[in-house]
């Protein structure tokens, strides 16, 4: 049965880079996607949901609640953020680049003198299993469920609560919300917050994966960045489809090449998906539905 | 974190400069001794204990009396983890501040861009990190350990205790393609097999495919040349996956101390060939952590980078005092009397004219399964002998170069 | 009752040649006119050309230093505060000239002149580069945040590649790549001299040129940008369809503004490498392809002047920082980002010229 493993394998390379895709850009879509706001500091709510996820985690909590607390912890700073600063920057993407990047500075610089240069991780749960000859780890596995898991929570969340659709409105025509009752500054607000939980989820998910330094941010942001810009602004139609081609292109170039391939070759289909969808993938879908 | 114990420092060396720029080097006033080190960005986590290492040798030689009864002072700069600063700050710490020797330079690039200004200014600068060695420059001075010392104590010894076939995971770039070079070439005299390669580009954190790489070779043993703290994140990850093989490290634990940062067991079975770490249990190493922790009680870890520091600034103290200055052409005089040594954190070092490089006594760290450390070998006195060996001799000539195995200083 | 008498613009005398490009000096694309306004400007050059006489040499050189960055800042200026293209990449092409300089003046050595010959072609080629990539983006209709991401992409591709061309293959004649640890050896320019050549390390010397450099750079682009081609970039700015509209080939435009920005990247790019004797990939990478963009953002991004000041201002602001400051250098300088974007969007030096010339229209009246 040598197929098994083969395509076993196959199917665990793409799905951890498709995780690790959709979890890293899921927050940064939904704040771009839906308030036109490019966030910088995105890798550093990652960092905070990572660091808060170690230190509860290693302070006595099961690594679900340690994610859940880090999570949490990242969208009520975010909420601060944008309670202080980002209210004044919706719509103006280019202004959002330099005020977030200085919250950046900010956060890594802060940290660093605050706590260290390094914090102790936790060590990866679930350990490994076999399959053919091969053991994989069965957290990677936990991490693509929960990739697909928050889609779908996402979708169900924007399709099928109240929030979502008050917050889809109020997205799409602020005034409009506004006539019929809705207080938008609040909805930006919880939007923002989710945004920026949901970058707290992704630092928590890796954590234990990881080393976790103040500018461990980094890693995640170029990755996630061009997979929403290449998505559009739409998540579902937008990241998530974008986030698989990505995926499927960098592993199978990985597989093939070797990483220096796997990483250029990322970065050079960003380019060649822009020029040929100038929107993004979600305005060429919605294009292609009419 | 502590508050920054360079205040008072910068503050004297600030009321220094203000004080007109005096333009000549005073020959009884202070020794000065510039210090440029990454405090803050991607690689502090390892560089502020160097600052701490010279900070505490500077005030045990300054407690006893100075550099022939001068006393140091230090400049310090935090150059960020930015090679452009390192730039700036070794102009200004050469032209301005006018300093004796300037101890600075983390990675390898860092090393390059400030070494033509020294160059320029014919200043004297002492790299204290290990790197892919090569360097053949007389106004450096280079006390971190060299391939041909780690690597060929560690790779038999590996061989010898695990099997001949090889995986290399290297960093992308000139000291990972560098050390894998010399990993090849002890490999192959030692009739073994390399069963893989593998470069990854700095920053990359993911590590799946290499795994299933890894597992399916035939490797006896993985040699690891990662650099980074993103990189680092492989050991975490095929722990989880349960890879299951040896390690061999020359620039792991001994400089990032890993096995204290990350949960047991994922560096298990790592093997690390280092010129220090201050686990190692002798009376000198002891005496040294102790002093250290007395003066920097939080001090995560004490990596051979600091020792190097410490040593370096002592190997400094004997040559001014044996040259009776601190001209630069005296010291060189003094280094090409061929025993310069002192006896250290890590035992004896002495610093070899030809090349200017230090011989080291390597310890083979072995990391156990609950992370706490074993040392199932030492070598005494290992020689940077490579550089003399391929042609470079500082005792003769200056080309101010760095030299690869693949590219070799030209035949005389 | 006598109609108003008004001047009929078609009598106008037409103005040609060298009278009209100086008149381009003051227009409606750049702050400042009159002659207030000139006389301050002849005064902070003049202050320039006697620095050196009140600092010591490394002062001076490190002034020098800070000049190199102004054409970059400038370039970032027209890309984007004129032409509205937010580009995240000008350090590909920094690095593309940086790294071909360092070829060229490798392989050719520094007699005759060569450096200047080699600095020419570096920015060229930077020059040609961004027009291709112009042409790419622009030709495709790529704009807005997508032009940022193109370009990030290209300057973060490039520096994954150089990093990783350490090994002894990776040559240009007898110019090794060398990698992440970057490439040095190359000299600096290289003024030919009859006594012996005049080689412009850090310092007075290269003080001058670059200051002169600074100088015609800023003047020809104020000419640039008030004429009619700097015209028709605004107009993109603020309304693209209206620009084609009215007739213009956005396209040819942006392309050729995003060229000039490349060129003056690039030239920044060749100057440090002269300088510093140095260029390394990380030049290309993520943190130093924020920088511009955080300085044009702080200075100004509407008018060149700001942007040149603003530039100036913010980097040696930012260097004193980290001298004194040490580790709350970074963070200081985050702060100051986000308080720029919330209380003067237009950029602190902008806004400051602007309220300084207020302050004088009320002083006069």
């Amino acid at each position: 049965m040598e197929f098994f493993p083969a395509s076993f394998s196959i199917f665990y390379q793409f799905g951890n880079a498709f995780a690790f895709l959709v979890i890293s850009c899921a927050g940064l879509a939904v704040i771009f996607g839906m308030m036109g706001i490019i966030n910088l500091a995105h890798g550093e709510f990652i960092m905070c949901g990572a660091y808060v996820t170690a230190s509860t985690a290693r302070a006595g909590l099961p690594l679900p609640l340690a994610i859940a607390c880090g999570a949490l912890t990242a969208a009520l700073v975010g909420m601060v953020l944008e309670r202080t600063v980002i209210r004044h920057l919706y719509h103006r993407p280019l202004d959002s680049i330099i005020a977030t990047w200085g919250i950046s500075l900010i956060a890594t610089q802060a940290v660093l003198i605050l706590l260290g240069p390094s914090m102790s991780g936790t060590g990866t749960p679930l350990g490994s299993t076999l399959v053919g000859e091969r053991s994989y780890s069965i957290y990677r596995l936990v991490l693509f469920a929960s990739a697909v898991g928050l889609l779908g929570g996402l979708y169900l969340l924007f399709y099928r609560t109240r929030f979502g659709v008050i917050a889809r409105a109020t997205i799409q025509r602020p005034e409009m919300a506004r006539a019929l009752g809705v207080d938008t500054r609040r909805v930006y607000g919880l939007t923002f917050g989710l945004g920026a939980g949901l970058a707290g989820l992704a630092g928590g998910l890796y954590a234990p994966t990881m080393t976790m330094v103040p500018t461990m941010g980094a890693t995640f942001i170029v990755e996630s960045f061009v997979t929403v810009v290449v998505g559009g602004a739409d998540i579902f139609l937008g990241a998530a489809p974008a986030a698989a081609i990505l995926a499927v292109i960098k592993a199978a170039l990985t597989a093939w090449y070797g990483q220096l391939f796997g990483q250029i070759g990322l970065l050079v289909a960003v380019i060649v998906v822009i020029r040929v969808m100038p929107g993004g993938l979600s305005a060429f879908i919605k294009r292609w539905q009419r | 974190m502590k508050k920054n114990p360079n205040r008072h420092l910068m503050a004297a060396m600030l009321a220094g400069t203000c004080i007109a720029g005096l333009p000549a080097m005073a020959q009884d006033g202070p020794i000065k001794i510039g210090v440029l080190e990454d405090q803050s960005g991607d690689f502090a986590a390892a560089t502020n204990v160097k600052v701490h290492a010279i900070e505490l040798a500077t005030k045990e030689i300054n407690d006893a009396g100075g550099i022939d009864g001068r006393p140091i002072e230090l400049v310090i700069y935090d150059t960020q983890s930015d090679n452009r600063r390192y730039q700036e700050f070794m102009r200004r710490v050469l032209q301005q501040d006018q300093v004796d020797v300037v101890f600075a330079g983390f990675s390898s690039a860092s090393r390059e861009a400030y070494r033509p200004i020294v160059n320029q200014f014919d200043g004297l600068a002492f790299y204290n990190n290990q790197y892919e060695g090569g360097v053949c420059d007389a106004n450096m001075i280079v006390t971190g350990a060299v391939p041909e010392q780690q690597f060929s104590t560690l790779i038999p010894w590996m061989m010898e205790e695990y099997g001949p076939n090889v995986y290399t995971l290297a960093a992308d770039y000139n000291f990972g393609q560098i050390s894998a070079e010399w990993v090849r070439q002890i490999v192959d005299e030692q009739g073994g097999t390399m069963v893989g390669e593998e470069f990854i580009p700095l920053g990359v954190s993911q590590f799946s495919q290499t795994i299933q790489n890894i597992q399916e070779s035939d490797a006896d043993f993985v040699v690891t040349l990662l650099v980074g703290a993103a990189q680092a994140s492989y050991y975490e990850q095929a722990n989880a996956s349960n890879v299951d093989l040896p390690m061999a490290s020359s620039v792991n634990v001994g400089q990032g101390y890993e096995h204290k940062r990350f949960t047991p067991p994922s560096l298990s079975q790592m093997h690390v060939t280092t010129n220090y770490i201050e686990e190692i249990d002798t009376p000198a190493s002891n005496d040294f952590v102790e002093r250290f922790r007395a003066m920097f009680p939080d001090e995560p870890y004490i990596n051979q980078e600091a020792a190097n520091s410490y040593i370096g600034i002592n190997l400094y103290k004997q040559m001014v005092e044996r040259a009776g200055s601190t001209d630069h052409d005296e010291i060189r005089a003094v280094l090409g009397e061929g025993d310069v040594c002192f006896d250290g954190p890590s035992g004896n070092v002495c610093l070899d004219p030809q090349s200017q490089h230090m011989s080291h006594t390597i310890y083979l760290a072995k990391v156990e399964e609950d992370h706490s450390i074993t040392f199932p070998e030492v070598w005494e006195n290992i020689e940077p002998y490579w550089l003399g060996d391929a042609g470079c001799d500082l005792t003769q000539n200056d080309p101010s170069a760095q030299y690869t195995p693949s590219n070799p200083p030209p035949a005389q | 009752m006598n109609p108003i008498e008004l001047p009929d613009a078609s009598e106008a005398p037409a103005r040609r040649g060298l009278k009209l490009w100086l008149s381009r000096l003051e227009g409606p694309q750049t702050m400042g006119r009159g002659p207030a306004f000139w006389a301050v400007v002849v005064l902070a050059v003049l202050a320039a050309l006697s620095y050196p006489a009140f600092a010591n040499d490394y002062v001076v050189g490190n002034a020098a230093y800070f000049f190199v960055w102004t054409f970059m800042a400038m370039g970032l200026g027209v890309v984007w505060g004129y032409c509205g293209a937010l580009s995240f990449g000008q350090t590909a092409f920094f690095g593309l000239a940086g790294y071909a300089y360092g070829v060229i003046t490798i392989n050719i050595g520094s007699a005759f002149g060569a450096t200047w010959l080699a600095l020419l072609l570096a920015v060229a080629l930077g020059g040609v580069f961004a027009l291709l990539i112009g042409y790419f983006m622009f030709y495709g209709r790529i704009k807005g945040v997508f032009v940022g991401i193109v370009t990030l992409s290209v300057t973060l591709v490039l520096e994954t590649f150089m990093a990783q061309t350490a090994g002894p293959q990776w040559r240009i004649g007898d110019a090794r790549l060398n990698g992440f640890n970057g490439m040095s050896g190359m000299p600096p320019l290289t003024v030919p001299w009859p006594g012996g050549d005049i080689m412009l390390y850090s310092g007075t010397a290269l003080y001058y040129v670059l200051l002169g450099m600074v100088v015609l750079c800023y003047l020809g682009l104020r000419m640039l940008l008030n004429a009619p081609f700097g015209n028709v970039l605004v107009a993109i700015r603020e309304n693209p369809e209206r620009a084609e509209m009215l007739g213009y080939d956005i396209r040819l435009y942006q392309m050729l503004a995003f060229g000039l920005g490349g060129a003056l990247a690039g030239l920044s790019g060749a100057l440090y490498t002269a300088w510093g004797q140095y260029i390394t990939p990380s030049s290309m990478g993520l943190t130093a392809a924020a920088l511009p963009i955080v300085w044009v953002a702080v200075g100004g991004r509407r008018d060149i002047t700001a942007t040149l000041l603003g530039c100036l201002l913010v980097i040696a602001g930012f260097q004193s920082l980290t001298i004194y400051g040490s580790q709350y250098a970074l963070v200081v300088m985050g702060a100051l980002l986000v308080f720029t974007v919330l209380v003067t969007p237009d950029g602190l030096v902008f806004t400051a010229i602007n309220r300084m010339g207020r302050l004088f229209k009320r002083v006069r009246r």
